[in-house]
């Protein structure tokens, strides 16, 4: 399908983003992945702040998972962009979770600056959905997959590990890169994973195969970082 | 619409609509391995076993 020039722009913006997240994770340079460079014009600067909302809560990620604090421009780009585009009213459940993870994310960081914490959004759609779409809805939420966090759509991933790990060996066998890292990025968090599932060398296969996607390296980067509880 | 959100439209064209469509993408076509592939992931490491299992049968019609 072909893709409008704007659909084209933003998604270029976001891989950008998830390129500067990719090598703030693998560096331990934390600080300056969310902080567009200051921008020379309106436009850029606001092409960087629509990149932030689409790569969500991941773009605090390496804050979030090397537990170093942001810079506070970082802070406040990711505020601006918590703020300029929030959930439309017939927004699907995946844009509500989003945003949620956004606003925790932004209180979980700066508690000082943000209320909160914030109900969560309605997370029923998952609730006895297909593994196929279990796993891909999961795999867009990816960012909620975080070491220690609890949400419905953590519990709902949490449930049903089997089905997450079906879900991660069809996308790969579909060769969907982009849902194979997500739900590997999960599979990091669940107990109860098969081991025959053989996941470490599945997410090395996902990066061999489609690592040269800044969304497929950042998750799989996310999940080995995961793995080696470099977190904690 | 949000002040921010206005600036951003009238510079780039970037609606909310375009956010919320890359926050809610469809399910990718599947594009399935050749042979060359299948041959590459019995090579490496030799740790794909499950992945190269054969499909899951399909539903007989009728």
């Amino acid at each position: 399908m072909e893709q409008s020039g704007t659909s084209s722009l933003l998604q270029g913006a976001v891989q950008d983003l998830a390129s500067s997240v990719v090598s703030a994770l693998r560096s331990g340079d934390h600080a300056r992945a969310a902080a567009p460079e200051r921008a020379a014009d309106g436009e850029a600067e606001g092409l960087a702040l629509a990149a932030v909302r689409v790569l969500g809560a991941d773009a605090m990620l390496p804050s979030t998972l090397l537990s170093t604090p942001p810079l506070p421009d970082e802070l406040a780009v990711f505020r601006a962009a918590v703020e300029a585009y929030p959930p439309g009213a017939d927004a699907a459940p995946t844009v509500l979770w989003s945003h949620w993870a956004m606003r925790h994310t932004l209180w979980r960081l700066d508690p000082g600056h943000a209320d909160g914490p914030h109900p969560e959004p309605d997370a029923a759609w998952l609730e006895g959905a297909p593994w196929q779409l279990l796993t891909h809805q999961l795999a867009v939420l990816a960012a909620l997959a975080v070491p220690g966090e609890d949400c419905a759509v953590a519990r709902a991933a949490q449930h049903r590990p089997v089905d997450v790990a079906r879900g991660f060996v069809r996308a790969v066998r579909r060769r969907d890169w982009r849902q194979a890292a997500g739900a590997g990025r999960w599979l990091t968090l669940l107990e109860g994973v098969p081991q025959t599932l053989g996941l470490d060398n599945g997410l090395d296969f996902v990066e061999l195969m489609g690592g040269q996607d800044p969304l497929v390296a950042l998750q799989v980067s996310a999940a080995r970082l995961t793995r080696t509880g470099v977190f904690v | 619409m949000t002040a921010t959100e206005k600036v951003t439209k009238d510079l780039t064209g970037i609606q909310s609509a375009d956010i919320e469509a890359a926050l809610d993408p469809a399910e990718a076509d599947g594009i399935y391995r050749d042979s060359r592939e299948c041959a590459a992931l019995a090579l490496f490491k030799g740790g794909y076993g499950l992945l190269l299992s054969p499909p899951t049968p399909r539903p007989k019609k009728g």
